[in-house]
């Protein structure tokens, strides 16, 4: 399976990933009150650390978006997605499964624009979970920049 | 540190960040504090204000509250309710259920009381903020919870 991870299907990975990853950190970024909130929903965390997270978890998908298209630092920005992504299928999971209806808070935390959990929110991010692998089992390093030898 | 190594780049994206996002809050007009801060307890309170309310309220308030009436949540598992709880609380359920069985009392935008074990037990704000996203729009979290409402010896029942 792993000899079909190179070429196109792994730079095609990258930039939808990528992609994805920096819009979600566009409006988190604008609005860390809001986002704070929308973490704050979601009842993992102890009260008073999802302001800290809200700070710092968009930077990293911002920074792990860019690098991952420009192709600098690609294994650990992919480690860190897969990560990411684990977290928010455990946190979204456990909403439901505690009937809590919230706005999901992944791409908009405004009120209005966001979109509410649900099953097909698990799906998607198993979905860039998979591309992730790909991304992270490659069999080139097409378009990778820094470092070379690795 | 060795870049080539994917676990040192890892620490690198998380130091980066840590560092841009914190520091970014120290310059931006709508920085946030780095801890989220408690409800604070209601000074005065005015019931017949359109503002939507979540707000923290003491033991006297919680009772000048009973007093008039109004509908009170018990956060805690259903053992804790059945042993002992506020007269006139209700129980608390899957959050669906518990909202139908609150509207079947009272609309979503009159007064609600909700209270868990003691100040330190965050189950009653954890479901106020939850009926928030719910719709309710006047929530009181009653921090002293049964503890101390118990401990003044104000009207209490036991059972389901």
């Amino acid at each position: 399976m792993k000899k079909y991870f190179k070429g196109p299907l792994v730079i095609l990975c990258r930039l939808v990933l990528g992609g994805v990853f920096i819009y979600a950190s566009l409006d988190k970024i604008a609005n860390p009150a809001e986002f704070a909130k929308a973490i704050g929903n979601y009842h993992v965390l102890p009260f008073g650390l999802e302001n800290l997270l809200a700070l710092f978890l968009p930077w990293l998908e911002l920074l792990t978006g860019i690098l991952l298209i420009a192709g600098i630092m690609v294994d650990g920005a992919t480690i860190l997605i897969i990560s990411m992504n684990i977290v928010f299928i455990f946190a979204i999971s456990q909403a439901l499964a505690r009937g809590i209806s919230i706005e999901c808070g992944c791409f908009s935390v405004s009120t209005e624009g966001g979109s509410n959990i649900g099953f097909q929110t698990i799906l998607r991010d198993f979905v860039y979970l998979i591309m992730a692998f790909i991304i992270f089992y490659r069999q080139d390093k097409q378009l990778e920049f820094y470092p070379k030898s690795v | 540190m060795d870049i080539n190594k994917p676990l040192h780049q890892v620490l690198i994206f998380i130091v980066l960040s840590s560092l841009i996002g914190l520091g970014s809050n120290f310059v931006r007009s709508d920085s946030i504090p780095w801890f989220a801060l408690e409800l604070a307890v209601a000074e005065s309170i005015d019931t017949d204000t359109d503002e939507p309310v979540l707000i923290a309220i003491s033991l006297d308030q919680a009772k000048s509250f009973h007093d008039k009436g109004v509908l009170f949540l018990d956060a805690r598992d259903e053992g804790y309710f059945e042993s002992g709880h506020i007269k006139g609380a209700m129980k608390n359920a899957f959050l669906m259920e518990l909202v139908f069985n609150i509207e079947q009392k009272q609309s979503k935008l009159e007064p609600l009381v909700v209270y868990c074990g003691d100040p330190g037990c965050g189950d009653s704000e954890d479901l106020a903020y939850d009926l928030q996203d719910s719709g309710f729009t006047q929530l009181y979290v009653f921090k002293g919870g049964w503890v101390e409402w118990s401990a003044a010896s104000y009207p209490s029942e036991t059972g389901l």
